[in-house]
Formats: structure tokens, sequence, C-alpha cells
């Protein structure tokens, strides 16, 4: 078997467990059908390219891009107990190579993310269905998405986990900068209507990206903004991939 | 076969020297104790042997694999358990055998069946379902050693294996070691310090301080070359203030006379001096209650070697 596979198939084995299922389906479940509902008589429609979006449905397919930032806190947890508990000084002791350990972690974070938007595209269907615009660029879009977002915001945990060695100090700044890539973003609410400030944060927000590329292969809205924000996400995941490779590198023992 | 060969392996951390130049030369299909006190270099030496971290200077080969060239090469023949505990929290003990013995390529039914002999040989068969972050911290250290044995190796790193466990698990633990050396031929580097396992365990013993190689023997030949000098104890039935006074001109040796009635002799000519202190003792009627030589053990020789190359001499 080859070496990024094994240690791929380890990395799943030791992350995926039912606390971590249950957290993945419950919490956007949990948005989609009690807040989407419950917020609908505070926003009713939500304007999105030419159509006119259900607050449910706008919800739900926020989740996708929301749940694919969630799961690649994985990636971080994963290097910080490896350096926590002593395996990964241990794996690279035994017969593998820094970059294996580099390329299993995005593989893994490109897994889960890509399993995660498949599980709340089919979970969130029935509230968006009757505007779902599914064309032949609608899957390669969700792909991408998965994709590209998982390395995003996988860098971004890997680079917090190899900083920090408290765990005090990494739940803090993690749930910190995600909470704010969550809340900041158009994943939960629209932009529009938003204070101004606000609203400008929104947009320098990788998330709103994500949730907005999402949204236009799932309701076939590409626009030349959509594709100017999918170069934008490749450029900023393949940035911050550099960084937290390099960092991941530079890893003393 | 040599196992490992190193030339003036230095390793510099900033403007601190923590290991330098050494020599080393080790052969294959032996059991070698890397012996010093705390930061004198052990663990960064094993670090620099097993290529997790390149030298500052000089020349590495293990298994006759250039360290500088392939790296690799030489991690895939090896096993190394660290002084760290290293481990999975979330997965059982049955679990981390075979999933560090899957993440080294061993098929599964393999796995399998070395699986059931180590849990068997480890003791860990009752607490194989157990999680890693429950266990205590001897269970742990057993699960890390065993888990090295889930895959083939031709030289072993042991960094400090038996910290944490219980003397009857410490035993089983050096017995397992040494019938492995017998049964596959595994060489073994072992670090500790605890002196009467490495005395125990070791065909060959290197004492290092300060980064620097003081010694290396085997444990009797190190005991001959450094341990002449040996201890006597004697004592007596009652204390005599004189006692001091009347061994005082025995030359080439130091008496103490502490704690009371006990009196202390060291000497590298512990025989004559014995003999002397007899004569003396029978003949101002001194009466002896017990007398014992004490045998020049490793901890003994570790300390002297040690404390010699502490000198500011040195």
């Amino acid at each position: 078997m080859n070496q990024i596979i094994r240690l791929v198939y380890r990395n799943l084995t030791i992350s995926i467990n039912p606390g971590f299922i249950i957290w993945q389906i419950l919490f956007p479940l949990i948005y989609i059908f009690v807040a989407g509902f419950a917020y609908t008589s505070l926003i009713e429609n939500v304007p999105f390219g030419n159509k006119d979006l259900s607050y449910p449905a706008f919800l739900a397919s926020g989740m996708i891009g929301f749940n694919i930032m969630n799961s690649t806190l994985i990636s971080g947890i994963i290097i910080w107990n490896d350096r926590r508990h002593g395996m990964f000084e241990q794996i690279m002791s035994g017969p593998y190579t820094r970059s294996d350990y580099i390329l299993s972690n995005i593989v893994t974070i490109g897994i889960i993310g890509l399993v995660s938007a498949g599980l709340i595209t089919a979970v969130g269907y029935p509230v968006f269905f009757e505007s779902v615009d599914f064309s032949i660029v609608t899957i390669p879009l969700l792909i991408f998405a998965s994709v590209v977002g998982a390395i995003l915001f996988g860098s971004i945990a890997s680079i917090i986990s190899t900083r920090l060695r408290s765990s005090e100090g990494f739940n803090v700044i993690i749930n910190t900068v995600f909470l704010f890539f969550a809340f900041a973003s158009t994943a939960f609410y629209p932009a529009q209507g938003a204070p101004q400030p606000l609203a400008t944060a929104f947009y320098i927000n990788p998330l709103s990206y994500l949730v907005d590329i999402v949204r236009a292969g799932i309701f076939g809205q590409i626009t030349d903004f959509v594709i100017m924000e999918m170069a934008f996400l490749i450029v900023l995941a393949s940035v911050l991939f550099v960084i937290a490779t390099k960092l991941l590198t530079k890893l003393d023992f | 076969m040599l196992c490992i060969e190193t030339n003036n392996l230095t390793k510099k951390y900033g403007s601190s020297l923590a290991v330098d130049g050494i020599d080393l030369e080790i052969k294959s299909g032996q059991v070698f104790g890397f012996l010093g006190p705390n930061g004198a270099g052990k663990s960064t030496v094993i670090k620099l042997l097993t290529t997790l971290m390149p030298p500052t200077k000089g020349e590495l080969s293990v298994l006759g694999i250039d360290a500088a060239k392939s790296p690799l090469e030489i991690r895939k023949k090896i096993g190394v358990v660290l002084q760290q505990p290293s481990y999975e929290m979330t997965l059982s003990v049955e679990n981390s055998l075979d999933k560090y013995g899957m993440m080294w390529d061993v098929d599964k039914k393999t796995r399998k069946q070395r699986t059931e002999e180590l849990l068997t040989s480890f003791g860990l068969q009752d607490i194989r379902k157990k999680k890693n972050d429950d266990l205590s911290i001897g269970q742990r250290r057993r699960v890390q050693v065993a888990r090295e044995f889930m895959h083939d190796m031709e030289l072993l790193f042991l960094d400090e294996p038996t910290v944490g466990l219980d003397p009857s698990a410490r035993r089983d633990l050096l017995d397992f070691l040494k019938k492995q050396v017998q049964k596959t031929g595994l060489t073994i580097f072992y670090t500790t310090h605890v002196l009467s396992e490495a005395e125990y365990l070791c065909d060959n013993i290197a004492i290092i301080n300060k980064g620097k190689i003081l010694a290396v023997d085997s444990p009797n030949e190190l005991k001959n070359r450094f341990g002449r000098e040996k201890t006597i104890k004697i004592n007596l039935t009652k204390t005599s203030h004189s006692i001091t006074d009347l061994l005082s001109g025995i030359p080439d040796c130091k008496i103490e006379l502490e704690p009371e009635p006990t009196i202390t002799i060291n000497s590298s000519d512990s025989e004559v001096v014995l003999m002397n202190v007899l004569k003396i003792l029978n003949q101002n009627n001194i009466t002896i209650n017990d007398l014992s030589a004490i045998p020049t053990n490793l901890e003994e020789i570790f300390l002297k070697v040690v404390s010699d190359s502490n000198e500011p001499n040195n």
C-alpha cells in the first residue's frame, strides 16, 4: 500500500469517531431545520443572482460551505494531537517523509470536506429543492468548493496547530478564528442590509466566497463574479498551503 | 558487521554543543547501552542516528547506509521507541498495535498474529480493549514498546523504555529484549538511567557526558578499567575513640568512621589494606561484629567516570 494511502487511512481511523460524526451532522441539521424555519419570519426571501431564495434554502446551501470549513478543523486537530502525543516524531522516525505527512493531511481533509458537502447537500435537499437549478457544472463546482475550501481552511488550521502547544491556546485560537469566519460571512445571512463595515468584512472572508460558489452551483447562478471568487480562492488556498507546508517542514523535534 | 558507524558526529543548537565529535563503532547482533546523566546528549544522539535531525558536522552510517544520502532507507529498517510517550488517544490497545503495523505496511494476517503474540508477551491481554487515553503511564509505555515489534527491523533504538514500568514488567521487558536479540539477531541501542538494567542487558556500554563519549567497553571491562577501588565495611562491636588514630598510618587508602561503629575503607589495594586493618584491630583487642566487601557495580563506575569528566581540568 502506498505510504500516503496508509497515512490517510490512519488519519481517518483516529479522527472519525461517533462524536465527530454527530457534530458534523447534528449541528447543520439544527441550523437548517430549526434556525432556518425560525428566522423565516425575520428574513423572508434572499435575492441571489436573478432568483429569490427562501431563507431555509439560502441557509441550507450556506451550511454546505460552513460544514466544509468546519470539517477541516480536523486537520489542525490531527497535527496538534500528533505533536502533543508524540506521534509526529514517531511517524517521522518511521518510513515516512514530511512531504508524505503533509500530503496525507491534505488528502484527509479533502475527503472529509467532500463527504461533509455531500452529506449536507443530501440532508438539505428537501429544503432547497424548489430553487435548485442543476446543470453540468453543479457537481464540478461542489467538488471544487469542497477541495479548495478544505485546502484553504485546512491550511489555516494547520498553521495554527504548528504555532501552539497548549490545548487551551489551540482551542481558544482555532474556535475564535473559525467563529469569525462563520459569522462574518454570508453562510448564515445575506450581506445586503448589514451595516457597511460588516458587509465589507463579509467580502474579505473566504467563507463568503466558498458559499457563493456552492450556491452558484446549486442554484445555477454562475456569473463572472463567481469565477473571480473561484480564482481568488485558488490563489489564497495556494498561498496558505505553501505557508502551512513551510511551517510543518520547519517543525523541530 | 558494523551496524552503526560515526565519525566526528557533532550537533550544535545555536552556540550550544549538544554532541561533540562522537566516534562510535557498534557491531550487529548486540545490545549496546548508552549511558549518561540528564542532558548529556543521549537523546540528541538517538535523534541523529535515527535521522530525525541532521548533524551539524561529521559522518554517520547506519546499517551500511549513508545517513546524509538516504535517511529514508535507514528509517525503513529501524525501529524507534523515543523517550517521550507517543500514542493515539482514540485507539484501543489492540487497535494501536494493528494500525501501527498497517503504517509499516505489514499484511493483515501477520498483523493479527503479531498483535496476539505481543498482547501476551507484554501482559496487555486484560486491557486490549482499553483506549490509550485511559491507560496508566506504565501501560502506555508497554504498548509503545510492544507496538514497535509489529514490524520487522534490523536495529531498534530504545530511549529509556522502562520509565514508568513496575519492577516485574521491567524484568519481563528486559528478558523479552534478550530473547529477541538471540532469536532474530536484532541489534538494540539502549539508553537508561537504571544502571542495573544496562548491566543485565547490555553487551557493550558507552558512557557519555557533555556530548562526549567518555568510555566504551563491555560492563566487565569497564569494571576492570575503572573499578579497581573497592569498598570494605567493618562493623565493630563498640566504638573506640582511638581507632581513627590507630588506622591513620595505613597507606593508599581512605578510612572513615561513619556511621559509628562502622569503619568504611576505600582502596584500590583493598586486600593489603584489609590485612593491615585486621592486624591493628587484633593488636588492640577491638572485636569485629561483621565484615563485608561491596563489589564494584556499574553505578559506581558510571558515577566515577562522569564525576571525573566534570572536574574543571577535563
